[in-house]
């Protein structure tokens, strides 16, 4: 006698974890905008909790997307990185063992989700944010749900404030420029998965700022130019003295490639940066040279990254990190470092006033 | 029957405004010689063009509402434009009262008070930007004639420590200077 297995249908869940679910697939980049924003808009009664059901694709969801979306980025690149201070070629997977690069979610996501389903984020007065420390896999799902909301200013706008967007390094790291605020700690950064992540998403930091720094020549106003580039400049310097520490240069090779191509053309000029804004800026000359000192926050950092070229030329080969300071060499002379830094040093240049020499 | 009355309030008020406005950079001085060796050459320099030296190790120099402060062991340079100014404000304003229905003479009188304040203020305001636009073209100006100066005052320091460097390496053969273009050929005999 043979029993038949009765077909099974697919998983049933409630309205409230379906939208749930599709504003889930919307912030890890497998559903277009226009599909998901009148989810994030609308308002729905939140359940108590979420069915095993829910649950599971949920994780399900989040495991294969952000896997997906690091190999994307650039894990798949055969690449070269510091392992145990050597350089080490190869794809993600075969630069790194499996402990460094899995993914812990915490509770923090479906929470954020379980928010997002509810409320209206630009008009609630439930004013939710992360408790507690994300992990290292929350931190890439903040960042991948902030790219995708990013595009609607008003949300955008609600959720610099929460701590999750505004404590996350890697969601400060790629859109500096959008928070207020002191720099979050990027020590952390440096060490376990949070390692492997940095290095698939170098190519997406570089892309992040190639547009942010092209787009700076649309600012109109000095006030916001000065404030954005303030909070560029220390970002930058702060993750830049972190990487320093660590004595992980290549994890900060993104500020150099991104450099790189916005120096390229020949005739480039301050206008790059300042050209759109508008009237005669503040009264104090002062505040107009300081706002287009901060207008050049980021190709300003070439000067650290050039000490770093020298500090690494003087590492003999009997040294301990002769293996890493060549690594950084090659990356500097692939990049054109002195060309590039020398023009970068001409154009901060172009703004002092007194200029000797 | 009602009667109407006018109160005519006048308020002046003097004050010490200020406009200010600074900007700082750094001397590109080359380290041919240590850097306490380029200080000193600087510093000489710099008290020949007028400036004199601080207790605090910078040296200075006032030219009417600008100051420039240069600190010769680390190179950085303040222009720094200052200008005050004591200005009495005026300011006047009238109302009507009545003697039957309203406000009285006395909360008329202090509303008046306050809308006289805030006028002072605005008018002060105004005073300031004023000031400040002078100090800030005051400051353009100098700008202006300080930079050729300071220019010719680094070429010096680098010649100076140039013929110095040189005499500590050998004998020199030969030294042509030409203090219009800048240009320094030095032979020496090592």
């Amino acid at each position: 006698m043979t029993t038949a297995i009765a077909p099974t249908g697919p998983p049933a869940v409630s309205r409230f974890e379906y939208n749930l679910l599709r504003i889930l697939r919307f912030l890890v980049g497998q559903m277009p905008a226009d599909q998901a924003m009148n989810l994030v808009y609308a308002k729905l009664p939140a359940p108590p909790c979420l069915s095993r059901v829910c649950v599971r694709i949920a994780q399900d969801t989040l495991a294969k997307a952000s896997v997906l979306h690091l190999a994307e980025s650039g894990g798949w690149r055969r690449d070269r990185f510091l392992v145990d201070r050597r350089p080490t070629e190869g794809r993600i997977w075969e630069r790194l063992p499996l402990e460094l690069r899995t993914l812990a979610f915490g509770p923090s996501p479906l929470a954020f989700l379980m928010w997002l389903t509810a409320e209206k984020p630009t008009d609630t007065s439930n004013r939710w944010d992360a408790p507690g420390g994300l992990t290292a896999a929350d931190e890439l799902f903040f960042l991948m749900a902030y790219d995708e909301l990013k595009a609607e200013p008003e949300v955008a706008q609600a959720l610099v404030e929460k701590h999750y967007f505004r404590g996350n390094p890697l969601v400060r790291l790629a859109y500096a420029g959008d928070f207020a605020g002191a720099a979050p700690n990027f020590a952390g950064c440096f060490t376990g998965t949070r390692v492997a992540i940095l290095e698939c998403l170098q190519p997406v930091f570089a892309q992040r700022w190639i547009r942010s720094e092209r787009a700076k020549g649309q600012i109109g106003e000095w006030k916001r130019m000065r404030r954005q580039g303030e909070v560029e400049l220390d970002t930058l310097r702060a993750f830049l003295n972190a990487a320093q520490d660590a004595r992980r240069p290549d994890l900060a090779r993104f500020v150099l490639a991104a450099n790189s191509v916005l120096l390229a053309p020949p005739e480039l000029g301050l206008g790059f940066w300042t050209g759109g804004l508008q009237g005669q800026g503040p009264a104090r000359l002062a505040d107009r040279i300081e706002t287009q000192r901060a207008a050049l926050a980021f190709p300003r950092q070439l000067e650290t990254l050039q000490s770093w070229e020298r500090q690494a030329r003087n590492v003999g080969y009997y040294e301990e990190d002769y293996a890493a300071s060549q690594l950084w060499k090659a990356d500097w002379e692939l990049a054109r470092g002195d060309t590039v830094a020398a023009k970068a040093r001409a154009l901060v240049e172009r703004l002092d006033p007194l200029r000797t020499g | 029957m009602s009667r109407a009355y006018r109160i005519t309030v006048k308020e002046s008020s003097t004050r010490e405004l200020k406009g200010s406005d600074e900007i700082c950079t750094q001397l590109e001085v080359l380290e041919i010689l240590p850097p306490e060796v380029m200080a000193e050459l600087l510093k000489k320099e710099l008290i020949q063009k007028g400036y004199t030296e601080n207790p605090d190790g910078t040296l200075s120099r006032e030219d009417g509402n600008t100051t420039v402060t240069v600190n010769p062991k680390t190179f950085e340079v303040s222009v720094k434009s200052q200008v005050g100014e004591e200005v009495t404000l005026e300011s006047k304003r009238e109302t009507f009262g009545y003697d039957d229905v309203g406000p009285g003479q006395q909360e008329l009188r202090e509303r008046l008070k306050k809308q006289l304040d805030d006028d002072i203020d605005k008018k002060a305001e105004h005073e300031s930007e004023r000031l400040q636009g002078q100090a800030t073209a005051e400051l353009e100006e100098k700008l202006c004639d300080l930079q050729p100066e300071l220019s010719e005052v680094v070429n010096k320091v680098t010649r100076e420590a140039l013929k110095q460097k040189a005499r500590q390496l050998g004998n020199i053969k030969e030294l042509i200077e030409d203090e219009e273009t800048g240009s320094l050929t030095i032979k020496i005999e090592v």
